[in-house]
C-alpha cells in the first residue's frame, strides 16, 4: 500500500499514513481531536472538513447528511472520507473537540474548558422520501444519543418553522444531556455564560465566553440588600420576620444581577440573550435569599440551612433577564456558616488536592477559615465583623480610589492612598499597618491602648504630635487636613483599634482551633492563602506583627484574591470542576468553634497585638 | 495596708502570678479573707471597671485583670465569704455566644456577688428553675444576635408566669439589645458594657 501525506490546516499538522485510511484516524495520528458524537457512524455531521483532493468518492451517508452544494464545495466528513492520496485538509473549529484552559489568576491553576452549557451548530439533511425523520428526531440524532427530550415546550414550538426557515443550518444549545433551544444558522460563538459571587457587601458577576472559558467582562456593585441591615444575622431576622421580607430579599440581589449582567454584557459587546447559564457561589444565607427560601435555621443554634446541595433553577424562574432557555446552578453548601463560597476557595485553590498542610483564610464579614491536611478538609466560620471591610471603623472604607492602603512611620507616619489622589478614609490593609506600625512605634501597647498625647513623649516629635485627645477619646492623625479630601483629617481612633482587635481575635482564634482539630502547629503550615480582596492588599509583614494570623515566614504566605468568584467561574466552564465543587461539599468537615473548649481563654490571648502565638513571656503563662 | 494596695496592682495590670503571691502573703500575714475580697479584689475590679468605662481598658485588659482576680479568689475557697447579693446569668437559647457574658459574671463575681452561670443556650425554663434554686436576686441574659434576643422576651414572661416576679429582677445586655428593648420586655434593667453591668445589678438589689 502506498503511503500519503495529509497535511491539517490551519493547525498546519502533517502525517504519513497509509492509502484508505479515514480522514479521522489520520487526524487523529497528526494529533488533532475531531467532534464525533456520533461514534464515527457518519450520522452526526459533526466531523466536517474540506479538501480539494486526495480523498474518497463521497459515502452515501455523506450524501445524505450533507447538502448537495457543500459536497460540491468539497465538505466532507472525516469518518467517511479515505485517504487517497496527498491531501490538504482544512479543519474548521467547530468541528474540533478543543479543551482550552482558563488561567486563573492567584489561584495558579488550569482547569479544563468543558462547560454544562453547549452549543452545536448542525446542517441537517432535509425530510426526503428516504429519510421523513420527525424534525425532532433529525435534531436528536444529530447531536448524538446522549441528548434528552427538551425540558421545556418553546423549542418544540419553534422547530419546524426555524429548520425550515434556517434550510436546516441550526445550531442547537444542549445543558448537561438535555436540548434546550434551536437557533437558526450557526450561533455557536455567541455562547456565554455569567459566574456571579453574591457576598453579605457586595456581589461580583463574571461573564464568560463559554467555548473557550475566557473572561470577558466583570462587573460589581454593593449587595442592595443592606437596606435590610449590614451583617447576615440582621438579613436572616428581617427574612424571617415575614414572608415578604423574604421575596423582598430575593427581588433585591436578583436586580443587583440583572444590573450587572447588562453592564458585563454592554462592556463585551454581546446581547444578554446570549447568556445561557448562570453558576452562583455565595454564603449560605445569601444562596437561600436569593432563592427566596426563609434562612429560618440559620438564626439559632444549631444554625441548620434549609438546604445546602445544588440546585438547579430556570433563570426565568428566578427573574434573571438572559435567554430564556438559561438555567442557574447554585453551587453546594457546607454548612450554615461554611457556605458555597467557601466551596469557591477550596476549588480554585486545588486545596482539596493538596499535600501536606494548607490554610485558607476568607477574611469578610464573617471570615471563614479552611484547614486541608492530606486530602482531609475542616472549614469553620468566625464572626470577625466586617471591621476589615472598612465598617464599624471611623473613617473606614473599602479598598477604592481615595482609601488609605498602607502606612509606614519612621520619624513621620508615611502611607499611599489608591488612586493617587487625596485620602478620603482607611482601608483593612492600613487598618493592619497603621496598628502594627503604631504598636512597633510603642504609641499603642500590645493590649491595644492608645496613648494619650500625655503619655507619648517618648515617641519621635512628628509622630507624637500626631495623637490627639478630643471628646471621643485619643485618636491617631494618619492624614492632616491639608493632605485629606474635604479637608477632614482621616484618623485612626482608639476605639478603632478595639475594634481592628476584635475583628482579629476572632481570626487568629479560628486559625489556632482548626490547627487544634487537624494536630498541627502553626509552624506546620507549609502555605496560608488569603482569599479576598483584604489579601491582596495586606502587607504581610504587618499581618504577622499584630497576630492576625500565626506568625510564620512571610513567604509562606500568599494573597490569592477573590477565590470564591474564580471558584464560580470553574464550576461555570467546566463539568468537572462543577462535579469537584459537590464532592468538595460532601467533604468538608464543618467545624463549629463555639462548641471548642478553650474558646474563651484562648480568645483573651489572641487580642494581644504582638506576632502569635506567643513564645514564653506572658501569653502562654497566662493560657496554662 | 501595703500587700493589699500591691495586691490591687497585680490584679490591674493582670499579672496573674503576681496575684497569687500576694494573696499567699496577705493570708501568711494573718489578713481576714473579708478583707483581702473587699479591699483587694473588689476594689481593683471597681479600678478596672473605671478604666474601661474611660475607655483606657478595653476587653483584652479586662479579660486579663479576671484571670488574675480569679486566681486570687480560688485561694479564698473554703472561707466563707458574705456575697453582697446572688445573680443567675446565661446566654439566651439558640445563641452560643460567651464573651461578653462571661466578662459580665467575672465583673459581678469580682463586685462580691455570688454569680451562678448557666452558660450558652439556656432555655426560659433554665433560668427559672435555677432562679428558684438559688434563691436568685438578679437574672442577667445576655444576646448576640437579633435573631436569638426574643429569649429574653420569653425568660421574662416564664418569670412573671412562675410569680417569680416580684423578688427577681431582670436584666439584660448583649450587642443588639438597647434600653427600649428592655422596656419593651418589661426588665429592670439593660447595662451596654461589663463595668456599667455591676453597677446595675447593684441598683437592683433590695434596698
Amino acid at each position: 500500500m502506498a503511503r500519503c501525506a495529509v497535511v491539517f490546516l490551519p493547525q498546519n499538522e502533517s502525517v504519513w499514513v497509509e492509502t484508505e485510511t479515514t480522514v479521522l484516524e489520520a487526524a487523529t495520528a497528526a494529533g488533532l481531536r475531531l467532534q464525533t458524537p456520533c461514534g464515527g457512524q457518519g450520522r452526526c455531521g459533526k466531523c466536517l472538513v474540506r479538501a480539494g483532493e486526495g480523498l474518497s468518492e463521497p459515502t452515501d451517508s455523506e450524501e445524505r447528511v450533507l447538502v448537495h452544494s457543500d459536497l460540491a464545495d468539497g465538505w466532507r466528513l472525516a469518518c467517511q472520507a479515505h485517504v487517497v492520496g496527498d491531501a490538504r485538509v482544512t479543519v474548521p473549529e467547530s468541528s474540533r473537540v478543543v479543551a482550552p484552559k482558563i488561567a486563573v489568576e492567584g489561584a495558579e491553576r488550569e482547569a479544563l474548558v468543558a462547560p454544562n452549557l453547549r452549543k452545536i451548530a448542525l446542517r441537517l439533511p432535509r425530510p426526503s422520501v428516504d429519510d421523513p425523520r420527525a424534525d425532532l428526531n433529525r435534531v436528536m440524532d444529530a447531536i448524538g444519543a446522549e441528548a434528552n427530550r427538551p425540558e421545556r415546550l418553546a423549542p418544540l414550538q419553534e422547530l419546524p418553522g426555524i429548520l425550515r426557515r434556517s434550510q436546516y443550518h441550526v445550531t442547537a444549545v444542549v445543558a448537561g444531556d438535555r436540548l434546550v433551544a434551536v437557533e437558526p444558522g450557526d450561533t455557536s460563538d455567541q455562547t456565554y455564560g455569567l459566574a456571579v459571587d453574591v457576598g453579605t457587601t457586595t456581589v461580583v458577576a463574571y461573564l464568560c465566553h463559554l467555548p473557550s472559558g475566557r473572561l470577558a467582562a466583570v462587573a460589581s456593585d454593593l449587595n442592595s440588600q443592606a437596606q435590610y441591615g449590614d451583617d447576615v444575622i440582621s438579613r436572616i431576622h428581617a427574612a424571617t420576620a415575614s414572608g415578604e421580607n423574604v421575596s423582598a430579599l430575593s427581588t433585591a440581589v436578583v436586580t443587583v444581577i440583572n444590573d450587572l449582567l447588562e453592564r458585563a454584557a454592554y462592556q463585551a459587546g454581546i446581547s444578554a440573550d446570549a447568556i445561557y447559564e448562570v453558576a452562583v457561589v455565595g454564603n449560605t444565607c445569601m444562596m437561600h435569599l436569593l432563592l427566596g427560601v426563609p434562612p429560618a435555621g440559620l438564626g439559632q443554634v444549631p444554625f441548620s440551612p434549609s438546604f445546602r446541595t445544588s440546585q438547579t433553577v430556570g433563570a426565568v424562574e428566578l427573574g434573571i433577564s438572559i435567554n430564556p432557555a438559561a438555567r442557574v446552578y447554585v453551587t453546594p453548601s457546607v454548612g450554615g456558616f461554611v457556605g458555597a463560597d467557601s466551596v469557591g476557595v477550596i476549588l480554585a485553590s486545588d486545596l482539596h488536592r493538596s499535600e501536606g498542610l494548607r490554610v485558607a483564610v476568607d477574611i469578610g464579614t464573617n471570615g471563614e477559615i479552611i484547614a486541608a491536611r492530606d486530602g482531609q478538609l475542616y472549614a469553620c466560620s468566625t464572626a470577625a465583623g466586617p471591621a476589615f471591610e472598612g465598617a464599624r471603623i471611623t473613617q473606614g472604607m473599602r479598598a477604592s480610589v481615595g482609601a488609605i492602603d498602607s502606612v509606614g512611620l519612621d520619624d513621620d507616619v508615611r502611607y499611599h492612598v489608591i488612586g493617587e489622589v487625596s485620602a478620603r478614609g482607611i482601608c483593612g490593609s492600613a487598618l493592619v499597618d497603621a496598628i502594627a506600625e503604631l504598636v512597633r512605634a510603642g504609641a499603642i501597647t500590645e493590649s491595644g491602648r492608645m496613648l494619650p498625647p500625655e503619655e507619648a513623649s517618648s515617641l519621635p516629635e512628628k509622630v507624637a504630635r500626631r495623637l490627639v485627645e478630643n471628646e471621643n477619646g485619643t485618636e491617631f492623625v494618619l492624614a492632616r487636613a491639608e493632605e485629606a479630601y474635604g479637608g477632614e483629617p482621616v484618623r485612626l481612633t482608639a476605639r478603632d483599634v478595639r475594634e481592628a482587635q476584635l475583628a482579629k481575635a476572632a481570626i487568629y482564634t479560628g486559625i489556632e482551633l482548626m490547627l487544634k482539630q487537624v494536630g498541627a502547629a502553626p509552624d506546620d503550615i507549609e502555605e496560608l492563602l488569603l482569599a479576598g480582596a483584604f489579601g491582596n492588599y495586606i502587607r504581610r509583614e504587618s499581618a504577622l506583627a499584630i497576630g492576625l494570623i500565626p506568625f510564620m515566614p512571610a513567604e509562606r504566605i500568599r494573597p490569592i484574591g477573590n477565590a470564591a468568584g474564580v471558584g464560580a467561574r470553574l464550576v461555570l466552564c467546566s463539568v468537572a470542576e462543577r462535579q469537584e465543587a459537590e464532592e468538595i461539599a460532601r467533604r468538608v468537615r464543618h467545624v463549629d468553634l463555639a462548641e471548642r473548649p478553650g474558646f474563651y481563654d484562648r480568645f483573651a490571648d489572641a487580642m494581644m497585638l504582638r506576632p502569635l502565638p506567643a513564645a514564653g513571656g506572658r501569653g502562654s503563662s497566662a493560657s496554662q | 495596708m501595703a500587700v493589699l494596695d500591691d495586691l490591687q496592682q497585680a490584679i490591674i495590670s493582670g499579672n496573674r502570678d503576681k496575684a497569687k503571691e500576694l494573696t499567699q502573703k496577705a493570708l501568711d500575714e494573718g489578713v481576714e479573707a473579708k478583707k483581702i475580697v473587699v479591699e483587694g479584689i473588689a476594689a481593683a475590679m471597681e479600678v478596672v471597671g473605671e478604666k474601661f468605662r474611660a475607655n483606657e481598658f478595653f476587653v483584652p485588659e479586662l479579660l486579663i485583670a479576671q484571670r488574675a482576680m480569679k486566681e486570687s479568689l480560688s485561694m479564698m475557697s473554703g472561707t466563707p465569704v458574705d456575697h453582697i447579693g446572688t445573680v443567675v446569668i446565661g446566654t439566651v437559647k439558640g445563641d452560643l455566644h460567651d464573651i461578653g457574658k462571661n466578662l459580665v459574671a467575672a465583673m459581678l463575681e469580682g463586685a462580691g456577688f455570688k454569680v451562678v452561670d448557666l452558660g450558652v443556650d439556656v432555655s426560659p425554663e433554665q433560668f427559672v428553675q435555677a432562679g428558684k434554686d438559688n434563691s436568685a436576686n438578679v437574672i442577667a441574659m445576655s444576646a448576640l444576635l437579633t435573631t436569638t434576643m426574643g429569649g429574653m422576651r420569653d425568660t421574662v414572661e416564664a418569670l412573671e408566669q412562675a410569680g417569680m416576679r416580684n423578688n427577681m429582677r431582670v436584666m439584660i445586655g448583649g450587642a443588639p439589645v438597647t434600653q427600649s428593648y428592655a422596656d419593651e420586655i418589661r426588665a429592670d434593667g439593660y447595662a451596654p458594657d461589663a463595668a456599667s453591668a455591676v453597677d446595675k445589678a447593684k441598683q437592683l438589689l433590695p434596698a
